[in-house]
C-alpha cells in the first residue's frame, strides 16, 4: 500500500472513534444544535489532516534530531558537559511551553498573584532540567530505574503532606503541563538515542522512563512553592483555559481567531528544538545538506500538522466537550455518565498523537516484541477508567483527590517490582504521554463541564486534579499488562522445561 | 538415522511493517518451525515522498529455516498468500543452509544438509554461522566462538520463536525477543566454532537456540 495512504489512514482511524460516539450521544441524549456539531466535525477533520501531517513530521525530523542528539551527548564521554547539556535543554523546552504559561497564568491568578507566573515558570523549568539530568545520568551509574522512582515518589508523598491541599491538585496536573506535543515525542526519542545502541541487556530498559522522570521534575517544583505561600488567598474561582474561546458567532470566524496564538504557541515551542538542531549542526553533526533539508522539511511539517490539530481540538472539541459533560451529569442515572465518561477517554486518547509516537518508538525497541496496538489498548483502557473515576470524583460529594491518588502512586511504586524493567520504563512514561492534547482540551473540558452542573463542587479543587488522574492510570493499566506478560513467559518457561 | 541427511533452505521475506508476524504465523500452519524476524527499513521512490522528506519506510525481514523436500510446496502458499508476486508487495528469495543444529529440539539433534555443489566445483572459503539465541545471550556466543578461533561477532536484534514459546496475551500472540549472531569463519574453523558454541549453550542450558551455516564465496575485511 502507498506509505502516504496508510499513514492517513491510521490518522483517520484515530478520530473516527471519537466522531462516531459524539454523533451518537448528538443524535440520542446529548443534542448539540447545529453549531456546535458542525464545529465539532471541522475540528475532526482538522483533526485527522493534523494527525497526519504532524505524525510525519515526528518521523523525519524529531525522532531522528533526539536520537542523533542522544548519541552526541553520549560521545562528549564527559560527565560535567552531559549534566550541563541535559539541564539547558530541559530548561530551555519546558521554559516555552504554552500549557506550562497557561497553568503558570491560572496559578498565578488563583493565588492573587502571591505566587506570580514567572517565578512559577522558572521553578517547573528547573525543577524538569535537573530531573531529566538526573533520568539521563541515571543508567550512567547502574541505579536501577524503580529505585529512582520509588525516591522520587517518597519525596512527592513527603511534600504533599506539607503542601496546602488546595496545590495538590494543581501539583499533580503539572505532567500535563510539561508534555506538550513536541516535548514527548523529543525527549523519549533523546531517551532512545542514549541509550538503545549501548551493548548488553539493559540498554532496552533504559531507554524508556526518561519522560516519566521528567514531569515527576514539574510536581516537585510546584509542591515545593506551594510550601512558601501556605497563607496565600485562594478565594478566587477558575476561569480555566478551556473557557476562552467559546463565544463566536461564525463557525469559521472562531477556528480563524485561534490560528494566531496557537500558531505563536506552536512556534515558541518549537523554537528551542530547532536552535538546538542547528547549533549541533555547527558543531558535530554535519549533516549532509539532502539530510539536514529533509530534517528542516520535518520541522516544517511539525509546525503545520500541530497548528492544524491544535485549532481543532481547541475551536472544535472542546465546546462540545463541556456540553456532553454537563448535559450527561445532570441525568437521574449516574451510571450512564460513568458508562460514557469511560467510552469517551478511552476512544479520546485514540487522537492523541504522542500515544502513537511512543507505541512506535517501543516496537522498533523491541523488535516489535511489544505489539504497538497492545500499548494503545492500554492507554485507551487507563484513560477511559481515569475519565471514568474523575465524573465519579465529581458526583460524590465529599471525594478527595488523595483517595485515588495515594493509592494510586503507592500501588504503582510497589507493582515496579515486580514488573519486568522495561514495562517500568514504558508505564511511567505513560503519564506524560496521556496527559497530552487530548486531555488537555477534550476531556478536561468534559470533566470541567461535568463538574459544573454538580452542586457543591468546587471549581478550583474539581477543575484541576482531572489531568492528574488521567496521569495516573495508564502507568497502572500498563505495569498490569507487564505482569501479565511476567506471568505469561514465566509458565512458558516452565513448559519448556517439562518437555 | 536418517534426519542426519536432511537438507534445508532459509526463506527470506521482506514485507512492510506489520507484516511479519502474519507471515510467520502462516508458515508455522504449513510446517515451519524455527523462523525469526527483524525491522528493517527500505528505500521509496517516488517524488511526492521525496519533496515531504519521506525517504524511507518500516520493513520486516522475515528468516525462516525450511526442509528443502517441503519447500516448493510451502514457498508457492505464502507468495500467493500475501500476493508477494504482484509488483511492490515484497521480496522472498532463499538460500540453501549448509548445516543446521536445532537446540531447541531436546536440546541435541543435529542435522546436516549434503552441501549443493554447482559444477562440481567447489571453492568456497567462507561459512556465516548465523546463531539464534534469547535475547541477552549473545555475548555468550561471541564469547564461545572467539574462544574456538573466530574473531567476533554482529548481534542482531530480532524477535521470533520456536513451536513452543508462542504465548498469547489478550489473543494477541507474543514472539519473544531474541538475538542472531553473525559470525562469518574460514570454512575449516566452522565446526570447531559451532561445537564450542553449543558446549556454551548446553552448559547455559536456557539459551538453547538454533545454530545454521552458510556458505560464503567471498569475504573481505577478516582478519
Amino acid at each position: 500500500m502507498n506509505v502516504l495512504l496508510k499513514k492517513f489512514r491510521d490518522a483517520v482511524f484515530s478520530v473516527i472513534p471519537i466522531t462516531i460516539i459524539v454523533l451518537i450521544l448528538n443524535f440520542t441524549i446529548v443534542p448539540l444544535g447545529t453549531t456546535p456539531l458542525i464545529k465539532f466535525l471541522i475540528g475532526a477533520v482538522l483533526i485527522i489532516f493534523g494527525l497526519f501531517i504532524f505524525l510525519i513530521g515526528v518521523d523525519i525530523a524529531i525522532i531522528p534530531m533526539g536520537d542523533m542528539l542522544g548519541s552526541t551527548i553520549l560521545e562528549t564521554n564527559s560527565i560535567w558537559k552531559i549534566i550541563l547539556i541535559c539541564f539547558l535543554f530541559g530548561f530551555s523546552i519546558s521554559v516555552v511551553e504554552p500549557v506550562l504559561h497557561i497553568v503558570a497564568g491560572q496559578i498565578d491568578y488563583v493565588t492573587a498573584g502571591a505566587i506570580s507566573k514567572s517565578l512559577i515558570i522558572i521553578s517547573v523549568s528547573i525543577g524538569v532540567g535537573v530531573l531529566i539530568t538526573l533520568g539521563v545520568i541515571r543508567p550512567m551509574f547502574n541505579i536501577p530505574l524503580r529505585l529512582c522512582l520509588t525516591i522520587i515518589y517518597s519525596i512527592i508523598f513527603i511534600l504533599a503532606l506539607i503542601a496546602p491541599p488546595e496545590f495538590i491538585s494543581i501539583s499533580f496536573d503539572a505532567p500535563g503541563a510539561t508534555t506538550g506535543v513536541l516535548t514527548v515525542p523529543f525527549i523519549s526519542s533523546l531517551a532512545i538515542g542514549l541509550f538503545s545502541k549501548r551493548a548488553g541487556k539493559e540498554s532496552e530498559e533504559d531507554s524508556f522512563g526518561l519522560v516519566g522522570i521528567t514531569t515527576s521534575g514539574a510536581v516537585i517544583a510546584l509542591l515545593i512553592m506551594s510550601i512558601f505561600v501556605r497563607n496565600a488567598d485562594l478565594s478566587h474561582t477558575i476561569n480555566h483555559y478551556t473557557s476562552n474561546n467559546i463565544t463566536s458567532s461564525s463557525i469559521a470566524g472562531s477556528f480563524l481567531k485561534l490560528v494566531p496564538s496557537i500558531m505563536l504557541e506552536t512556534l515558541s515551542a518549537l523554537l528551542p528544538i530547532v536552535i538546538i538542531f542547528l547549533v549541533f549542526q555547527v558543531i558535530s553533526f554535519k549533516l549532509s545538506k539532502n539530510s539536514f533539508l529533509n530534517i528542516i522539511k520535518g520541522f516544517v511539517h511539525t509546525f503545520i500538522g500541530a497548528v492544524l490539530f491544535l485549532t481543532g481540538a481547541n475551536g472544535g472539541f472542546m465546546d462540545v466537550g463541556v456540553t456532553i459533560g454537563g448535559t450527561l451529569t445532570s441525568f437521574e442515572n449516574k451510571i450512564v455518565v460513568i458508562l460514557f465518561g469511560f467510552l469517551l477517554g478511552a476512544v479520546a486518547i485514540l487522537a492523541e498523537p504522542s500515544v502513537y509516537v511512543i507505541s512506535k518508538q517501543i516496537e522498533e525497541v523491541t523488535s516489535g516484541y511489544i505489539k504497538g496496538s497492545l500499548i494503545i489498548s492500554a492507554f485507551s483502557i487507563g484513560v477511559g477508567f481515569a475519565v471514568a473515576l474523575s465524573v465519579i470524583r465529581t458526583i460524590v460529594p465529599g471525594f478527595k483527590l488523595w483517595y485515588y491518588l495515594l493509592p494510586g502512586y503507592a500501588l504503582a511504586v510497589i507493582l515496579s517490582y515486580f514488573v519486568p524493567n522495561l514495562f517500568v520504563g514504558i508505564a511511567f512514561d505513560s503519564g506524560g504521554v496521556a496527559t497530552g492534547l487530548m486531555a488537555a482540551t477534550f476531556i478536561l473540558a468534559f470533566a470541567q463541564g461535568a463538574a459544573g452542573v454538580v452542586e457543591g463542587s468546587n471549581a478550583l479543587v474539581d477543575g484541576f486534579g482531572t489531568i492528574s488522574i488521567i496521569a495516573l492510570m495508564p502507568v497502572l493499566t500498563l505495569l498490569i499488562f507487564g505482569l501479565i506478560f511476567k506471568v505469561k513467559s514465566s509458565k512458558g518457561g516452565t513448559q519448556k522445561n517439562e518437555q | 538415522m536418517n534426519n542426519n541427511t536432511k537438507s534445508y533452505e532459509l526463506i527470506y521475506v521482506i514485507l512492510n511493517f506489520g507484516m511479519g508476524s502474519r507471515v510467520y504465523k502462516y508458515a508455522r500452519e504449513l510446517g515451519i518451525k524455527r523462523g525469526m524476524i527483524i525491522l528493517g527499513k527500505g528505500t521509496v521512490k517516488s517524488p511526492l515522498l521525496e519533496f515531504l522528506g519521506i525517504t524511507d519506510v518500516r520493513k520486516e525481514i522475515i528468516l525462516m529455516v525450511c526442509e528443502s523436500s517441503k519447500i516448493n510446496e510451502i514457498v508457492p502458499k505464502i507468495v500467493d498468500t500475501f500476493h508477494i508476486d504482484k509488483p511492490n508487495k515484497g521480496i522472498l528469495f532463499t538460500i540453501p543452509i549448509k548445516d543446521f543444529y536445532d537446540l531447541q529440539n531436546n536440546g541435541k539433534k543435529y542435522v546436516s544438509a549434503e552441501v549443493k555443489t554447482n559444477g562440481g566445483v567447489k571453492n568456497t572459503m567462507y561459512d556465516a554461522i548465523f546463531v539464534v539465541v534469547d535475547k541477552g545471550k549473545a555475548e555468550f556466543v561471541v564469547e564461545a566462538a572467539n574462544e574456538a578461533g573466530a574473531k567476533g561477532g554482529t548481534i542482531i536484534h530480532a524477535r521470533g520463536a520456536g513451536e513452543y514459546e508462542i504465548e498469547k496475551i489478550f489473543s494477541m500472540e507474543i514472539e519473544p525477543e531474541k538475538d542472531i549472531v553473525l559470525i562469518i569463519v574460514k570454512e575449516e574453523l566452522t565446526e570447531a566454532v559451532v561445537n564450542s558454541i553449543r558446549d556454551k549453550l548446553d552448559i547455559e542450558k536456557e539459551g538453547a537456540g538454533i545454530i545454521f551455516v552458510q556458505e560464503v564465496d567471498q569475504a573481505y575485511g577478516l582478519i
